[in-house]
């Protein structure tokens, strides 16, 4: 890599950090979850376990996030938090994809699956080969 | 007697009979003549009103068949055209029993407005909003190509004048056929007659069905036409799939589905850390107990015990509920 593209790169980066970060927590194989949006600067220094925590303690859901935390949370009793195939570890920009609304405002997306493994058989660790979204 | 009502041959239709043309020999035509002499009296069947041959324009015609009784007895004689004449005539009127009991099945509404959302987007963005009934239809319509014809059959099923006027003249007990009259008349134009016949006693022994059918449509009178023609498509189907999570009909148990959602390709790794990939699959759930979970298709897994279809799926402990609603969200 040349040093102009190593520069690109830190400077996209960078830019990447000024976007807010959407997180979605999706129980089971929903096709919606719980969404929960940090302004930037506010999730750079934590962990990504630490924000579905921050965002699954949230006071204040609506009636539908209510039902949907409880699915995750039911999800959750024995089950585990992946994201992209695997069990989330480290920052939420490790596995941040760049996206942006119909009035084409960017921000950076986390898709985040509680998944309770199956209770049968032996136990194999499961990866989703597929996109999560 | 099919080909007879299939060709261009020129029949009589004298009080109630079908007369067909004389077969032409010279003994036939000696017997003729006799017949016809003048001042003989000519031969009456039991029925003094009905001869036996009659004379139209100069040809000669010999009674045949009874068309009342051909009429009232055409599901004996002949019981594979009857039940064809008897489909096509519950279709025209989109009376089938998949179409009447699709507006009132209440598992299919379960499956429709409240398994189905939890597994398809139903917003675009950012946006999380719970759908009302009319708006899931919107977006199924908006997912689903559902063929021309079923929009075209949901305005037939949501004009429900012709059934009424149907349903009058059963209940006032008109005629709802006229019969053919006298005289002569080509096979075909018999044979079309002869239809329109049989679907007017169909719908006369179907009298329930359209009190039942007419309910239905006033009901749905309002409701937008292209929600009608999913309904319609689900009928004729007995299957839908969105993002991929679907239903089919389960045809050995009448009103009753097989809920499922698509796995992707997957991977299972070992103690060893070797991994193994796996093909997609529909992972299912009956709506007819016991709900337990089971693969679709000729699979092989750690979970299932043969490489067939329709296994289920190992779950140590699990104790399938009895109820249908969150069994199906929360095991598939």
């Amino acid at each position: 890599m040349s040093d102009t593209d190593l520069k690109k790169e830190l400077q996209m980066d960078e830019a990447e950090k000024l976007l807010p970060l959407v997180l979605e927590i999706l129980p089971g194989h929903a096709a919606e979850g719980l969404i929960d949006i940090y302004e930037p600067g506010s999730y750079t220094a934590k962990s990504l376990r630490k924000l579905c925590d921050k965002t699954l303690n949230k006071k204040n859901l609506s009636i539908e996030e209510q039902l949907i935390v409880e699915d995750i949370k039911r999800q959750l009793d024995g089950g585990k938090l992946l994201s992209r195939g695997q069990e989330i570890e480290g920052t939420a920009l490790e596995y941040a994809v760049s996206e942006q609304t119909e009035a084409g405002e960017k921000y950076l997306y986390v898709p985040i699956r509680a998944i309770r493994p199956q209770e049968g058989g032996i136990g194999l660790i499961l990866f989703d080969y597929g996109d999560e979204q | 007697m099919k080909q007879l009502l299939d060709s261009d041959l020129e029949l009589v239709v004298e009080s109630n009979f079908i007369y067909l043309p004389l077969l032409f020999d010279p003994g036939i035509e000696k017997e003729i003549q006799s017949i016809f002499r003048p001042g003989k009296q000519i031969e009456y069947s039991a029925q003094p009103d009905l001869k036996t041959i009659i004379k139209h324009k100069g040809k000669y015609f010999v009674k045949a068949l009874n068309l009342h009784s051909l009429f009232e007895n055409y599901e004996a004689i002949n019981s594979y055209d009857y039940r064809r004449l008897r489909n096509d005539c519950l279709l025209k009127y989109q009376l089938t029993g998949e179409v009447n009991g699709i507006f009132l099945d209440e598992t299919l509404k379960i499956i429709l407005f409240q398994v189905m959302p939890h597994f398809i987007k139903k917003n675009r963005g950012l946006t999380r909003k719970k759908l009302i009934d009319e708006e899931i239809l919107d977006l199924i319509n908006k997912k689903i190509d559902i063929p021309i014809i079923y929009y075209k059959n949901a305005e037939t099923f949501q004009d429900f004048e012709p059934l009424k006027e149907i349903l009058e003249s059963l209940e006032n007990e008109t005629p709802i056929f006229k019969p053919p009259g006298n005289g002569i008349l080509t096979g075909r134009k018999l044979r079309d007659w002869f239809h329109d016949a049989v679907q007017a006693k169909v719908l006369k022994s179907e009298h329930h069905r359209i009190a039942k059918a007419l309910k239905v449509r006033k009901q749905f009178s309002q409701a937008k036409p292209e929600h009608i023609a999913i309904l319609l498509y689900i009928a004729a189907t007995g299957a839908i799939e969105i993002d991929g999570f679907g239903f089919t009909r389960n045809n050995s148990y009448k009103g009753e589905y097989f809920v499922y959602k698509r796995t992707k390709e997957y991977a299972l790794t070992d103690y060893c850390a070797r991994s193994y990939l796996f093909p997609e699959c529909r992972v299912a759930v009956s709506t007819y107990s016991p709900f337990r979970p089971f693969v679709m298709e000729k699979y092989k897994h750690p979970f299932l015990l043969d490489h067939k279809s329709r296994q289920e799926i190992c779950m140590k402990d699990f104790v399938p509920s009895n109820e249908l609603l969150p069994k199906i969200s929360l095991e598939l």
